[in-house]
């Protein structure tokens, strides 16, 4: 099985491998023949020429040979097709839908995203069409890519290997966000893979700060919330006034970095007024480690925003591709201020003013041709059929996105 | 007739009408006339399309946005493909070189149809005018790439309309110039030009003529359908009403592939007639570079669906097509093969149409050769819609055909003006161009490699260095091409007077006076020589 699924990349690279090397020899040889005979037969040492006007012999060699060597870089060529087509039987399938110009995952309980999340060392098979024009799922690292098409299915697969992030490009030009029809293949452990799609939480969208207070454990003793569990919780920790005991003197310092860093890296040397000597030195915390933790500390631990959930959405449904959340025009009108801005626009042939409120905003996500606002053109938003917990959420992200 | 020969007046001088002025030129039915017209509107639109080039290399010199928006960007290299395309490369050659040499090649006084040669002309500058008429008018410069693949072309609101018109008016000037040339090529053959004593270049107009006059008209036909879809909205390549996107790029590569050939075989014409020349002695293996542009023009029109191995065709149509397409690369292996043999035991006399005949062989073997890696069904998945396939096909078509074409220029440019550019100059210009050509194109098959996508607007950070070398090598290249186009400018206007024979060549446009008079011979053709035979052929500078 482990055999099987290097297989595709490993023999696409030995197609290349064996086509480039033939080829640099004929070009090589072709390049020095040239040369020598411009050498050697020049007018000043050849002033007679030789009529020569052909060859049976040579020519037939030279037809016959390059035929033999096209046949075998067929072969090659083929080989690695195959193993690019054939998708092992027990591959974990996940479904591929693009539009202009984002992708989306479906996985097999429902949950969907923007990234392409996979556990390790598993053939993914790649269900994939398209909504609206012709895209192309391309992941070099995979040597995969085939087109998206509309009203038909298609498929890739691959293995994923080791945990690592590789880029996915869109590689059919689908229109003026093409280059930037973007996204990452996140290959993870097995149980964080499970724990992602149960949950939708992966670690590679944890703050950093996060993955290293767990991977110290420091949340075994330590909690975020303000409640005690061994040690003094982190909740607003940094900044504050402590009260420490030091060579058995009491004195009350600022939990700024210097403290924060000598706290961690030597616990015992100052101990907060009413706790236990027992925390071990982190020796094996990098210095990057400790400063990312600092930072961490230091920005209050935000582990999602307001509108998160709305983000998500708005990610996971491709709005990003055509609308910006920084004022930024790239098709559609920016999210930025969107919430209760007024504006001109065509409704029924009409042109009226509007303000962006709540009502306005849900029937423009239904029904984007309602409404077109006045120097966009109408017809290139598809209608979404969201649920109102996906609208609401969206609507709670868009009023985030408000100068105050 | 005069007994003194030399003093018929040029083609320049008398029209063969009353006709004064430009409308002498406008309204002629002489070859070479046409021929010049042809060639002054592809040079011209050349540099528009260089121009548009080095924009597109310009905005990738790093990522993010450098000088022009996404929109203007897609619009811009839509257009420098159309127009290199389609008013360019396609009549380079064929028309612009074929009408001033063949028929003199052949011993005849004008093409087959000298009115429908005209009328040709005509149908291009109409659809060129109308391809550049389509940039300022309704919506916006059309942004389609020019494969105007469907679903894309018939949902955006750019002046895609009137751009496939253009287009399908441009095929039916290229196909009325193929049956000109195939008639021409039948009939009007002097007495003892037999067909084994016909010039190789004219052989490899024969092959183009009939790709032009077989595959045009699906062209013609697939671009009317795209308007036809966008206007009436009938629905055949329209998912949502029941039609089939895929079908449309089958329609689209049935020529857009043999149109390849159009481009490319011509220049292997030149080619032959020049390596010949310089090594002063025989072709080698006539008969193989005759029959294998045959092949080639054969083999080529079964080949289409290599574009299209990401489709979501079958996978046994992936096979059969991975395996035609490695057999057209036979023909094209003969030609380089034998071009090289003929220079065994010459006795070269290095000139300038030699230099860029042999940058030919160079570059368009580079392209042949990267055309196996795109050939193999495997290893074309990965660089399909790369940078591997636009250096592919730029090596191809601009190291090909391009200076297939500027070899012809230096060829026979002094033939049509009766005048010498300076050669030293010419080949300082090729070592330029070379470097600069080099620089530009084999950083994009890196890039390709590593997964840089074509029709890219911004990019991800690992291929900037690429990108950076590639957009220095496009200045180089401008440079050579100005220099080498100033220098042919200054040679036709104000070089040395030559003879008739400068180079010492052995097909019968050499015997004509350099210009030519109007109807090309002022004596009858001596035809009893080979075209590739030397003995007692004198250089006439």
């Amino acid at each position: 099985m482990e055999n099987n699924l290097v297989d595709a990349v490993s023999k696409v690279d030995q197609a290349f491998l064996f086509i480039f090397g033939i080829s640099f020899a004929i070009l090589f040889l072709i390049t020095a023949v040239t040369i020598w005979f411009l050498f050697r037969y020049s007018k000043k040492r050849n002033p007679v020429p030789s009529d020569i006007e052909g060859n049976v012999l040579a020519e037939t060699l030279w037809t016959v040979i390059p035929t033999l060597l096209v046949f075998a870089m067929f072969w090659f060529g083929w080989t690695g097709y195959k193993a690019l087509r054939e998708a092992p039987e027990d591959s974990m399938i996940v479904q591929v839908e693009a539009r202009m110009w984002s992708w989306k995952f479906i996985y097999e309980n429902g949950r969907t995203s923007d990234k392409l999340y996979v556990p390790e060392n598993t053939p993914i098979k790649l269900d994939m069409t398209s909504v609206d024009v012709i895209h192309s799922f391309y992941v070099p690292a995979f040597r995969i890519k085939m087109d998206t098409v509309p009203g038909m299915q298609t498929y890739a697969w691959f293995n994923s290997g080791e945990a690592s992030q590789y880029d996915i490009l869109c590689a059919e030009y689908c229109g003026v966000r093409h280059a930037y029809m973007l996204s990452k293949v996140v290959v993870v452990p097995q149980e964080e893979y499970d724990k992602w799609v149960e949950t939708g939480e992966a670690d590679s969208e944890k703050p950093e700060g996060m993955l290293v207070l767990e991977k110290y454990g420091c949340l075994d003793c330590h909690s975020m919330d303000g409640s005690e569990i061994v040690g003094p919780s982190f909740k607003d920790i940094y900044g504050h006034e402590v009260t420490v005991i030091e060579n058995g003197e009491e004195k009350t310092l600022t939990a700024d970095d210097e403290y924060l860093k000598k706290a961690i890296k030597e616990p015992s040397a100052e101990i907060v007024k009413g706790y236990e000597d027992m925390m071990p030195p982190s020796d094996e915390m990098t210095d990057e480690e400790l400063e990312t933790l600092i930072e961490f500390f230091k920005g209050g631990m935000v582990m999602e925003k307001k509108g998160a959930q709305g983000a998500k959405v708005a990610e996971n449904e491709g709005c990003l591709g055509c609308h910006s959340t920084d004022g930024s025009e790239i098709v559609g009108p920016s999210f930025k201020n969107m919430i209760d801005r007024k504006l001109t626009a065509v409704h029924e042939g009409k042109t009226v003013e509007v303000v962006a409120d709540t009502r306005y905003i849900i029937d423009s996500i239904k029904n984007p041709d309602d409404y077109i606002v006045e120097g966009y053109d109408g017809g290139m938003m598809p209608s979404y059929d969201l649920s109102d917990e996906d609208m609401k959420a969206l609507i709670e992200f868009f009023s985030t996105l408000k100068d105050e | 007739m005069n007994n003194n020969t030399t003093a018929l007046p040029s083609f320049f001088e008398d029209s063969g009408s009353d006709r004064k002025g430009i409308l002498s030129w406008l309204l002629t039915t002489d070859h070479k006339r046409i021929g010049l017209m042809y060639l002054y509107m592809v040079l011209g639109m050349f540099i528009v399309g260089v121009c548009l080039g080095l924009l597109i290399r310009l905005e990738l010199i790093a990522p993010g946005k450098d000088i022009m928006e996404a929109q203007t960007y897609n619009a811009v290299f839509t257009l420098h493909g159309v127009i290199m395309i389609f008013i360019v490369v396609i009549p380079s050659i064929p028309a612009a070189i074929g009408n001033l040499v063949l028929p003199i090649q052949l011993g005849a006084e004008d093409v087959a149809f000298p009115r429908l040669n005209l009328f040709s002309w005509w149908l291009y500058l109409i659809g060129t005018v109308l391809a550049l008429f389509s940039l300022f008018t309704g919506g916006g410069a059309p942004d389609t790439g020019w494969t105007f693949y469907v679903p894309f072309s018939e949902f955006t609101t750019t002046n895609v309309n009137v751009a496939v018109l253009a287009v399908f008016i441009l095929g039916f000037s290229s196909i009325l110039t193929g049956i000109n040339f195939i008639t021409t090529i039948h009939r009007l053959r002097a007495p003892g030009i037999t067909w084994t004593k016909m010039p190789l270049f004219a052989w490899s107009l024969y092959a183009t003529g009939w790709i032009q006059v077989l595959a045009t008209p699906v062209l013609g036909i697939t671009v009317l359908l795209i308007f036809v879809e966008r206007v009436l909205g009938v629905g055949l390549f329209d998912p949502n009403k029941g039609g089939d996107p895929i079908l449309y790029q089958h329609l689209f590569w049935i020529y857009s592939h043999p149109a390849v050939y159009i481009m490319i075989l011509p220049a292997m014409g030149v080619v032959s007639e020049i390596i010949p020349v310089f090594a002063r002695k025989s072709i080698f293996g006539y008969k193989a570079i005759a029959v294998s542009s045959l092949m080639i023009a054969f083999a080529g029109s079964l080949v289409w669906a290599h574009h299209m191995f990401t489709s979501g065709m079958s996978d046994t149509a992936v096979l059969i097509f991975s395996l035609l397409t490695f057999i057209v690369a036979i023909p094209s292996a003969i030609k380089v093969f034998n071009w090289v043999a003929t220079l065994y035991k010459g006795s070269i006399i290095i000139e300038p149409p030699l230099v860029y005949a042999l940058g030919f062989i160079f570059l368009f073997s580079i392209g042949g050769l990267t055309g196996l890696v795109l050939g193999s069904a495997g290893t074309d998945v990965h660089v399909h819609d790369t940078y591997f396939v636009v250096s592919h096909f730029h090596y191809v078509i601009f190291g090909g055909t391009g200076f297939g074409l500027f070899a012809a220029l230096h060829f026979w440019l002094p033939k049509f003006y009766g005048r010498m550019y300076n050669k030293r100059v010419a080949n300082w210009a090729f070592g330029i161009l070379f470097v600069g050509f080099n620089t530009l194109y084999l950083p994009l098959f890196v890039i390709g490699l590593e997964g840089m996508p074509r029709r890219y607007y911004d990019y991800l950070p690992q291929y900037q260095t690429g990108h950076l070398i590639s957009t220095i090598g496009s200045w180089i290249l401008a440079v050579g091409l100005l220099i080498m186009f100033v220098n042919l400018y200054r040679g036709i206007t104000r070089g040395k007077k030559i003879g008739r024979n400068p180079w010492g060549g052995a097909t019968l446009e050499w015997q004509v006076p350099s210009p030519p008079p109007l109807l090309n011979f002022d004596k009858e053709p001596d035809t009893s020589g080979k075209p590739y035979s030397y003995k007692g052929v004198e250089r006439d500078e």
